[in-house]
């Protein structure tokens, strides 16, 4: 936990000031997993904002201060899901942002190695969008939860609210589709 | 579903996974990112307060339309059965005075 439970029990209560602090402290690793979900760095703060405005109105709801972090995943997720479902994002579309990216980062650093890592980024993320196109949006998020924001099944288990054979059944199937197009070089 | 299949998935992925996430680090909020998300929260709550009121406004419409309803349909047949005295028109009221002054008689000489 990033903050005392104490904080989340004054925000639950209505203190605004709190739910300040409690974004504050959250704001910078939620942009970061929703940055990774959604791969389109232009709509990051506009879902991030999404996420805490969902926070703010039903903080109320959230039994115990124990159980925020799973609670606050959950809103994330929910509304990654709901963006990339309104989006519909084109493999084209994403290809053509990744290339005008990297060409502002080629203009921006003046040095080449410092060019040449930002190019092998850009490769690396274009690569596991594109594999992760071959999955649903849900099992991308699924995916993206365990293993790159290394959350642990008990705590997806609290998030999707399913049990942990069921989410273990879900992720063995999306990483083999997703293994199944990295072995046929489908990137 | 098999340990070994687990294993052999994992394996060749994880590498992936661990490039990805050192690809996209957290990202830092911009200047705009916290006024911007009170301005939201703002809007939503002014939204909710006028839903509120607009609420409060058709149930006190509906309450006094339903009002009218109950108390024309209590008073009108009331009124119906006994007629008020001031139903009568002004020329009626006149010409009932007339027939009333026509039994007294003026003194000879006065003119009205």
């Amino acid at each position: 936990m990033l903050i005392e439970f104490e904080l989340i029990e004054k925000a639950r209560s209505g203190d605004d000031a709190a739910f300040n602090l409690v974004v504050k402290a959250y704001r910078k690793r939620i942009l970061g997993t929703i940055a990774r979900l959604i791969g389109r760095p232009e709509d990051v703060e506009d879902v991030g904002q999404e996420v805490f405005l969902r926070l703010y109105y039903s903080l109320d709801q959230l039994r115990a201060a124990e159980v925020f972090e799973p609670w606050l995943y959950r809103l994330t997720v929910n509304a990654a899901y709901d963006y990339l479902r309104r989006q519909k994002r084109r493999h084209e579309s994403r290809m053509s942002d990744l290339s005008e990216q990297q060409v502002m980062m080629a203009d921006a650093s003046a040095g080449g190695k410092q060019q040449t890592e930002e190019l092998r980024r850009t490769k690396v993320r274009e690569m596991v969008h594109s594999l992760l196109d071959k999955v649903s949006e849900e099992d991308r998020i699924l995916l993206m939860m365990k293993e790159v924001e290394g959350l642990s099944l008990k705590e997806l288990e609290q998030i999707y609210k399913v049990n942990e054979n069921a989410l273990k059944v879900r992720l063995f199937r999306a990483r083999q589709r997703v293994l199944k197009a990295f072995e046929a070089g489908e990137v | 579903m098999d340990r070994m299949d687990q294993d052999r998935v994992g394996d060749k992925l994880d590498p992936l996974w661990t490039a990805y996430r050192e690809a996209c680090p957290d990202v830092e909020p911009g200047a705009h990112f916290m006024p911007q998300l009170w301005q939201r929260i703002e809007a939503q709550r002014s939204a909710v307060a006028s839903s509120w009121f607009r609420l409060w406004a058709e149930v006190w419409l509906v309450a006094t339309v339903t009002l009218a309803i109950v108390m024309g349909a209590i008073l009108i047949p009331r009124f119906q059965s006994n007629p008020p005295a001031y139903l009568a028109s002004y020329v009626d009221v006149l010409a009932a005075a007339d027939s009333a002054n026509d039994s007294v008689l003026l003194p000879s000489g006065e003119t009205e």
